[in-house]
């Protein structure tokens, strides 16, 4: 056990409506330990930045300034080191939309926080349950039947001191009902920050999700994005991640009702000592699912990306369409990069294909490029960029792409000058 | 119609028979002395009995592996017969007519005969039965070219400076828990060595068949090609239908020199227990070969039987240049279960491998494709090709893909690809309309599907394991 | 402006190019005709400087340079534009970004100012039109999705954008139909000033008839066996490459 988790386990305060979870996901924690060094969900990624780390959380925080996307439109929610310091209450909320703090004394509210609060995210990823356990500043996002909200609402983590942040995201879409919801984390900082979010979208919702996990140096992140989706729902979801010195995000996308729609795509750029790892399940338990992920990293220098993509499909899942794929480049000698795609299949009359690269790029492109007198360095960043582009023009939100696109390519302009 | 072909699965197991031997046959249960007791028998040197006793205490310190998707009763390893042999094979037959009838006939009747002249002429057989070779043929022929080809424990005795200098050189004694196992008992296998420059005249082929009851088969190969040599390789291997499980830990190695190619094909028929998942062959096999500069290892599986299979064969690509190659037919239905892939390390510049995996799942059976591919920081240019498709006949079976790929250098390329499929109701339509019933629509479908591996094979087991797969299949369909 | 003399090339070890004359004056256009695997495609591929195509022998002179010691990127900017046969797709890249690329590494070259955004957007258009593209095609990725004929025209728009000294052109007119064709010939004509010379690689006469070429030179087993005018074109295209006799049969084989 390492002093870390023990430390967790002993600050956990079990006394609000949570309790059940919490106590649940204590009990867990306490079960299993801390994660052998074989564990396979932790295979390439040492928790040894965690393992003998000081757990505190911070009592307040200030209010930071939250870098702006440009033309985009949003209502803002800001964590910083944990503490929500948004006034939730004052907020400018578009009809038919609620958002409301975990710390709620509604009983119909607390009733519907506890319908998805860890009821969408699985048991099995232990900063979870940490979260479970820990979690005092979350965030509940409620769409009523029928809405269509434009506005998109950004979640902001930030760290600006060295203490451990735990903080939740649960959404409820009901039928009918759409919305855009982001997540960004950003912060450089020695901290840690657990961010997970659980997304219940009820039949024929739409959700449009970003997850910017944007932590570096030694801000270690190690968060999830949880989604269930139920009849004819559709999803979206775009993600970007940053390496630290310890950076995991965990997707699960479970198709609990027929028809539904799930598009994923990720981006990942990496240098220096950086490491990466996206853990993402597609758990096709109904019918008539279909779900395509695209994964798509560069690592550059001494960076590691630990890219592991399940897709399960039960028993029951018959016509189901599924899709991964996951292409990596891998700039320098020091860098490492680790995939690992899985198919779990228990129907027979499903699509299902995965694939899995890791390449230079094509010596034919680089010398059409160059018959066109483009400099050969030159024709190296735009051929290694280019399928990232391919995901940033994916992009659904016009504004998100516009900000996202220089960004991204200013991020692999100095990995490629390192 | 997918019920259709779900219904019945029952099968034929044709090698499911079992021959009336005496056969002396050590009281179950595993200590030092069992080991010495081996040794003994097989008249080791001493550093031999060194090595076993070595592997076994380190195997007692090892924890039995736990497999996420391979589910089977825990072993009990003391209810297990580390030796068993017929009693005719004491006297160690000089020639094939001092050979016991019984056991020639048992041969026969699996469809390999061992006098010579019957004998498909390019195929030099070494049949094991049980923990002993019973009979190496066409040793002459092949010793006129340089070629040993011999039972291992024969290579004790005669080649000791060969068996000690390349025995646990690719695959360590303490690799695995059963790997560990294997190097403490192992009992018989072949030995082969082919010199520099030598291409091997005939294909070497090895037959195992485990009779009696309670034994576990512990084989060990060993294959040798010197530089610039070639050689292929067979092995086949069956089981009587029992209602008990018995355990087959085999460890295989190969040791291909600068330029030399390797070819080693297995078709595995070992008992896989009936519909129910009673009895059957627990198939737990270690099996890696090492490539050295221009050197080519290339392995063909085409994987029917056992209750449980667990294998990967592998290749560590040491040297620049060399390649290394998978091509594999995984069937299982009833209630089997199989774990199979392979390990492609890539060490050298210019590497190359390539891996084709097909895996066929019916019945209530679970089938895995577990692999790696690791690209290591020195392979410069070097490249992997990986194919894994997955053909599910019914909806009660699963399967299953699980590949690792790492890699640590800029200008390594690795292409993994994985799809599923089902035998589609058009396909069928399409045979049946066509004036095909639908079983063998079906096994022409499957045999479509398998056909970049069959292709692999050396002729006479090409055709031997579209049967295979024809007769497994049979009753798995309308 | 190009001068070839003796040139001899392999790929893969094999010998493509064996001891090859030509000379390319400026404003001339010369097409170079023979069948399949004479090695028309590898003449352009040499002198762009493609990976792999090793010479062996010869040499090769563009604007008093030696070709043979200049990079790929080094040629084109001196002016050397090769259009492909079957230009690749490279999805991600923008036809825009990698024009305006090109297009600037040219003007830097020459020593002028690159251009901005919206300074090659007008010209970028322009082109487009010319060869009756749709505007789209500028945002989307190099060649992705394009048809046979679309790749073809957007080779001949990045030849107008990048204002080379020498077109060699390589069976521009292969899987098109008459209309595509006359786009393509249409370009190339604009193209003609007096001063910029093009090599016309192709199989059949047809797209002479579009683009009329000062001298045509048979081109069979690496070498060129026969030159003349326009006529020779006719030639060919009446009684085939037979009179190649041995040497085409086996370049056929």
């Amino acid at each position: 056990m390492s002093q870390w988790l023990e430390q967790v386990i002993d600050a956990a305060q079990i006394s609000d409506y949570l309790a059940p979870v919490r106590q649940q996901a204590l009990e867990k924690l306490k079960a299993d330990g801390w994660p052998a060094r074989r564990n396979e969900s932790w295979r390439f990624t040492p928790l040894t930045p965690v393992e003998k780390r000081e757990a505190k959380q911070a009592v307040q925080a200030d209010s930071l300034p939250v870098p702006a996307i440009d033309n985009l439109n949003a209502i803002d929610l800001v964590f910083v080191d944990g503490v929500l310091v948004t006034q939730v209450n004052t907020l400018d909320v578009p009809a038919g939309m609620s958002i409301t703090s975990l710390n709620n004394d509604d009983a119909a509210t607390q009733q519907a926080i506890s319908s998805v609060y860890g009821q969408v995210k699985p048991t099995r990823h232990m900063f979870g349950l940490v979260n479970d356990a820990l979690c005092q500043h979350g965030i509940f996002i409620n769409v009523e039947a029928g809405a269509k909200v434009d506005t998109p609402v950004r979640i902001v983590n930030m760290s600006s001191q060295n203490v451990d942040a735990h903080t939740r995201v649960v959404v409820k879409v009901a039928e009918g009902a759409s919305a855009t919801v982001i997540e960004q984390g950003f912060g450089d900082t020695e901290s840690l920050t657990t961010a997970f979010a659980e997304y219940d979208l009820a039949d024929d919702a739409h959700l449009e999700h970003y997850r910017f996990a944007m932590f570096t140096g030694k801000a270690k992140q190690l968060g999830g994005s949880h989604f269930k989706l139920h009849n004819r729902t559709t999803l979206n979801s775009t993600m970007v991640g940053y390496g630290s010195e310890l950076s995991r995000l965990d997707v699960d996308i479970h198709h609990a009702g027929e028809f539904a729609d799930a598009k994923m795509n990720a981006i990942y750029l990496l240098a220096e000592g950086e490491l990466f790892d996206l853990h993402s399940t597609i758990e096709h338990a109904m019918p008539n699912g279909t779900t395509e992920e695209n994964a798509r990293g560069i690592v550059g220098d001494k960076a590691r990306a630990v890219f592991n993509g399940r897709i399960h499909i039960h028993r029951d899942a018959q016509k189901t369409l599924a899709e991964l794929n996951n292409r990596n480049l891998l700039l320098s000698r020091r860098g490492v990069i680790n995939t690992k795609p899985e198919l779990e299949i228990y129907a027979d009359d499903v699509k299902c294909a995965h694939g899995a690269t890791v390449a230079e790029i094509e010596e034919e492109s680089l010398y059409y490029m160059l018959t066109r007198g483009i400099s050969r360095s030159k024709a190296l960043v735009m051929l290694n960029f280019g399928f990232i582009q391919e995901l940033i023009n994916d992009v659904p939100n016009t504004a998100v792409r516009e900000w996202l696109a220089p960004i991204l390519s200013e991020r692999f302009a100095q990995m490629e000058v390192k | 119609m997918s019920e259709q072909i779900e219904q019945a699965l029952e099968r034929k197991y044709d090698a499911g028979f079992y021959s009336e031997i005496e056969s002396e046959t050590f009281e179950s249960g595993l200590d030092e002395s069992v080991i010495r007791r081996i040794s003994a028998m097989k008249n080791e040197p001493e550093w031999m009995l060194e090595w076993r006793l070595k592997s076994y205490h380190a195997w007692l310190e090892m924890e039995e592996p736990d497999w996420a998707h391979v589910d089977y009763p825990k072993i009990d390893y003391q209810a297990i017969s580390y030796y068993s042999a017929p009693k005719s094979m004491k006297d160690k037959p000089k020639s094939l007519d001092e050979v016991d009838p019984e056991l020639l006939r048992t041969y026969e009747k699996l469809g390999i005969p061992l006098h010579e002249q019957e004998m498909l002429a390019g195929v030099a057989v070494d049949a094991v039965f049980d923990s002993v070779s019973v009979v190496t043929t066409f040793r002459d022929k092949l010793e006129e070219a340089g070629v040993i080809f011999c039972p291992i424990s024969e290579a004790l005795q005669r080649f000791p400076d060969l068996v000690k200098k390349y025995i646990g050189s690719v695959v360590p004694r303490t690799d695995n828990y059963f790997a560990a196992l294997n190097s403490a008992v192992f009992t018989d296998g072949s030995f082969v060595y082919i010199p520099k420059g030598t291409r091997c005249p005939m294909e070497l082929s090895t037959y195992f068949r485990i009779n009696e009851m309670n034994t576990g088969q512990f084989e060990r190969t060993l294959i040798v090609a010197d530089e610039g040599s070639y050689v292929s390789y067979l092995e086949g291997c069956t089981a009587p239908q029992r209602d008990e499980n018995q355990l087959h830990a085999a460890v295989v190695e190969l040791v291909a020199m600068d330029d030399a190619q390797i070819k080693y094909s297995t078709v595995q028929n070992w008992y896989p227990g009936d519909e129910n998942g009673k009895g059957g062959i627990y198939n737990f096999v270690t099996k890696r070969g090492v490539a050295h500069t221009n050197a080519k290892i290339s392995w063909t599986q085409v994987e029917t039987g056992s209750a449980v299979t667990w294998k990967y064969p592998s290749c560590v690509l040491k040297g620049d240049n060399s390649v290394g190659e998978f091509y594999s037919v995984a069937l299982t239905r009833g209630r089997q279960q199989a774990d199979t892939g392979t390990k492609m390390i890539h060490v050298g510049k210019n590497t190359k491998s390539t891996i084709i995996s097909k895996g066929i799942s019916a019945g209530h059976s679970n089938n895995a494709y577990r692999g790696l591919v690791q690209m290591g920081p020195r392979a410069d240019g070097a490249r992997n090709f990986t194919e894994c498709d997955s053909l599910l006949i019914g909806d009660k079976c699963g399967a299953h893909t699980f590949p690792y790929i790492e890699s640590r250098n800029p200008s390594a390329i690795v292409e993994h690809e994985a799809t599923t499929s089902k035998v589609s109701d058009e396909q069928l339509f399409l045979c049946q309309q066509r004036g095909l019933d639908t079983e063998k629509a079906v096994s022409m479908i499957v045999n479509g599907f398998c056909k970049e591996v069959f292709k692999e094979l050396p002729m006479e087991f090409a055709v031997e394991a579209g049967k295979l797969l024809e007769i497994s299949l049979e009753g798995s369909v309308g | 402006m190009l001068s070839i003399k003796n040139l001899h090339a392999s790929v893969e070890e094999k010998n493509i190019i064996k001891g090859l004359n030509l000379d390319v004056k400026p404003g001339e256009v010369h097409a170079i005709m023979g069948p399949n695997g004479a090695g028309k495609s590898t003449l352009g591929y040499v002198l762009s400087g493609r990976d792999g195509y090793e010479v062996s022998e010869g040499e090769a002179t563009f604007n008093g340079k030696d070709l043979l010691e200049l990079e790929v990127e080094e040629r084109a900017r001196e002016g050397l534009f090769l259009a492909f046969q079957y230009p690749v797709e490279i999805p991600g890249v923008s036809n825009m970004e990698f024009m305006k690329e090109s297009v600037n590494a040219m003007r830097e070259q020459r020593g002028e100012e690159p251009l901005t955004a919206a300074e090659f957007l007008k010209k970028a258009k322009e082109a487009c039109k010319q060869v009756q593209l749709p505007l789209d095609f500028l945002k989307r990725g190099v060649n992705e999705g394009f048809s046979g004929g679309e790749k073809k025209r957007n080779e001949i728009m990045q030849m107008i954008l990048l204002e080379p000294k020498l077109c060699i052109l390589d069976e521009s007119d292969s899987g098109l139909d008459v209309d595509a064709l006359q786009v393509v010939a249409d370009g190339v004509n604009s193209q003609r000033d007096g001063e910029r010379s093009f090599i016309v690689v192709t199989h059949y006469q047809r797209l002479l008839d579009y683009i009329k070429p000062d001298f045509v030179h048979i081109l069979a087993d690496g070498k060129i066996v026969k030159s003349g005018d326009a006529s020779l074109a006719l030639e060919v295209e009446k009684s085939g490459y037979a009179f190649l006799g041995k040497a085409y049969e086996e370049a056929e084989a």
